[in-house]
């Protein structure tokens, strides 16, 4: 593995952080705020840190499956330590750990935050907190890809490390290609996001920033009270929609828009998704109306297919406190927060891919003992799905409940009750954010001890870099 | 300059840049600091000078009124009003330098209702009294005592309930600023850890960049030079074929290459 050429790529990723820090240090300098600073700063360390590798290192012709991984986790690694940079420089509310959490939470678009205050932030880190979010959205190493054209070849590598091989089913074309439909829809997205938003009344900054956050599935908001503070029914139904959109696999928006046959209406994980969330949001509505916990059933359903969208495509973005709803309706908030939305999106969790596949594949075991010499086939939208794609996810399936597992207990090995421990767990590995009890969606993690901060960081980085990529790192036979 | 002379100076350059990034960061914090030490004592001790003063004027205030009113030495007049302009003086200064405006409002009112209270007093005493010293007579000095008698009351029901007050603000205010200066200084240890924090970020990525920078020299430069040697001393000793495995830039390519290229003239000169 030439370590080099690794450091050459991490690099190129610095630099796209290091812009974004720059534009956040932009918003500062016109505000005139606290900001400036540190993200200026910051900024220029981290243009510093990814430029010197280019000075010595040339251009490699081609990279090596291990030698993409290492990029990807590494860049991954390093961005969330330069995140912090901001953060620490700025002070405020934040400590080592705490600008550690709020880091690696925006980059793996978690969405979990420490801040008590969130106003209390200068509109340039409001602007780079965001920003964490939508790099992380994307995956920063496509930030490079896209940005750096003349990587050519390398994309393949660097790609099939990035996407999940679940991810790039539904693409039908060249890997280059997929890049930038990725890229074009993300983009897209999030532009008609803001005006949607600026229209029904936010103010263009906070419109910006609910967007980047909406579309990359994140769930920073600029309020305490998160999306509950503008109380708009019109806003609350522009990012249900956009939430939406950006947890269903980019490849089929894109198809859908360009009208081509293998849309989002004609994939089956799409409509098991809008099974889900009709299902799910309607059983909240009508428990948390029965409960009498609102007066009205329209009421009971605006808030439930809110909170349901948010938790279910990892957003984590709140209207109301959904500590205070029936255990039926939290239990349902659970369970979403593991199954999350669809692979191919920026949503983290198991997906719903997965769950599809499982589904089917516990059938066809039940059909295989009815008659055992038959030859099952599992198809999803017409496809095959060869024998190790099925090992692969249900692998992915088991090691992902331990690891959530393995969170809860020492959760509570620290002190903190069931329903906090076994719901921040979920909300971490699963990118979501809120969970229920101490960590509810109008409450912070800022009370949570460091070490488990710390291990929160770690379930946060395993879910977006779906679980093997990050243990890989730790098995020395791997540098080799 | 070109090739690894090149690298090599750009390499060392931006180490030495960030050094005096570092050491302006440095600079920058700790005059920070400084000036926020600086700022908290001066505060402390204006505080102190403020109140001294205000004390000072108010003691002679009480001490004028207490001659004019109880001895009838209207001599302390000027005395009586320079004293209370001197702490209306004191009062507007604190006010422009930002200490806390409740506290001084609370004191400018009582001050004013000190001046209020001499004023409606002593000026018809003070015409009663210059009018009765023209004609000096027995039953004047039955007055006098009177007045002195009538001064006393005055200066203990009614002056002495406002003058208590006006000591007890100002030593208000003097506590209160004192009691201010806990929390700025524990916010200055804060800030002691914030200044180190942007020093303490610069010196982590110039170690990364040092590092990175022994890595890429020592990849780039020295291992190349130590292998292509290694490969030209086993083709000399024990005619091994010239092979070098790694990373070759710039001159140093050239250099295999030439060396290359004499090995195979020196080979073709043998045959």
């Amino acid at each position: 593995m030439r370590f080099s050429v690794i450091l050459r790529y991490i690099g190129t990723v610095m630099l796209c952080v290091a812009a974004f820090m720059a534009v956040a240090a932009g918003i500062s300098y016109m505000d005139n705020d606290s900001g400036y600073y540190p993200l200026l700063l910051s900024s220029l360390l981290t243009l510093l840190l990814g430029a010197f590798p280019m000075l010595f290192v040339q251009k490699a012709e081609t990279i090596s499956n291990k030698e993409g991984f290492s990029i990807v986790v590494g860049s991954w690694i390093l961005a969330c330590v330069v995140g912090m940079f901001p953060y620490l420089i700025w002070g405020g509310e934040f400590s080592l750990i705490d600008a550690w959490f709020e880091s690696v939470s925006g980059f793996t678009t978690t969405g979990a935050t420490i801040l008590d205050n969130v106003e209390a932030l200068p509109q340039g880190l409001l602007f780079w907190r965001s920003s964490t979010c939508w790099i992380g959205g994307a995956g920063v190493v496509m930030f490079a890809l896209v940005i750096l054209p003349s990587m050519g070849t390398n994309k393949m590598a660097l790609s099939s490390v990035e996407l999940s091989s679940l991810a790039k089913d539904n693409y039908r074309y060249r890997t280059q290609i997929i890049v930038r439909i990725l890229l074009m829809v993300y983009v897209g997205l999030t532009l008609l996001t803001t005006v949607l938003l600026r229209v029904a009344g936010m103010r263009w900054f906070d419109a910006l920033n609910h967007a980047m956050s909406a579309c990359a599935t994140g769930g920073f908001s600029t309020k305490n009270a998160s999306i509950g503070y503008f109380d708009n029914p019109i806003i609350e139904i522009i990012l249900i929609v956009a939430m939406l959109l950006a947890s269903i696999h980019f490849g089929l928006i894109y198809a859908t828009f360009t009208r081509k046959a293998n849309n989002m209406f004609r994939s089956e994980v799409v409509r098991t998704y809008g099974i889900v969330i009709a299902i799910g949001a309607l059983s909240i509505a009508l428990s948390i109306y029965l409960a009498g916990l609102y007066p009205t059933f329209g009421q009971a359903v605006r808030e439930s297919v809110f909170q349901f969208v948010s938790i279910i495509s990892t957003t984590g973005f709140a209207t109301t406190d959904t500590n205070l709803w029936t255990p039926f309706a939290i239990m349902i908030l659970i369970v979403a927060s593991i199954v999350c939305a669809c692979a191919g999106s920026t949503s983290g969790g198991l997906k719903i891919d997965r769950l599809l596949l499982f589904v089917k594949v516990f059938f066809a075991r039940l059909r295989l003992q009815r008659h055992p010499n038959a030859v099952v086939r599992i198809r999803v939208d017409g496809i095959v799905q060869e024998e190790s794609q099925l090992d692969a996810v249900m692998v992915f399936i088991v090691s992902y409940l331990c690891f959530m597992l393995i969170g809860t207990l020492f959760n509570t090995m620290f002190g903190l009750d069931m329903m906090t421990a076994f719901s921040s767990a979920a909300a971490c590995i699963g990118n979501v954010g809120p969970g229920f009890g101490e960590v509810g969606s109008l409450d912070t993690y800022s009370q949570l001890p460091a070490v488990l901060k710390l291990q929160d960081t770690l379930l946060m980085l395993m879910g977006r870099l779906e679980i093997f990529g990050f243990i890989q790192l730790l098995f020395i036979k791997w540098w080799r | 300059m070109k090739g690894i002379n090149k690298r090599v100076a750009i390499g060392f350059m931006s180490i030495v840049a960030l050094l005096f990034v570092s050491g302006m960061i440095s600079l920058f914090e700790l005059s920070n600091l400084s000036n926020d030490t600086e700022n908290i004592l001066s505060t402390g001790k204006r505080n102190m000078e403020l109140a001294k003063d205000m004390l000072n004027s108010a003691h002679d205030h009480s001490r004028a009124i207490i001659n004019m009113a109880i001895f009838n030495d209207h001599a302390y007049d000027s005395l009586c009003r320079s004293s209370l302009n001197a702490l209306e003086e004191r009062i507007a200064s604190a006010r422009s330098e930002s200490f806390n405006a409740e506290c001084l409002d609370s004191l400018a009112i009582t001050v004013k209702e000190l001046r209020t209270l001499s004023d409606a007093y002593l000026v018809p005493a003070a015409a009663e009294s210059n009018a009765k010293s023209a004609e000096p007579s027995i039953a004047d000095d039955f007055a006098l005592a009177e007045g002195s008698v009538t001064g006393k009351i005055w200066y203990e029901t009614k002056y002495q309930t406002v003058y208590t007050r006006l000591l007890g603000q100002i030593k208000h205010f003097m506590q209160l600023t004192h009691s201010s200066l806990a929390p700025r200084a524990a916010q200055l240890n804060r800030n002691a850890y914030r200044s180190v924090t942007p020093v303490f970020i610069s010196l982590l990525v110039m170690i990364a960049i040092v590092l990175m920078f022994f890595y890429f020299v020592n990849v780039y430069c020295v291992r190349p030079i130590v292998r292509i040697n290694t490969a030209l001393s086993n083709y000399l000793t024990f005619k091994l074929p010239f092979r070098v495995k790694a990373e070759l830039l710039d001159e140093l390519k050239e250099l295999h290459d030439n060396i290359d290229t004499l090995v195979n003239i020196s080979k073709q000169t043998k045959q």
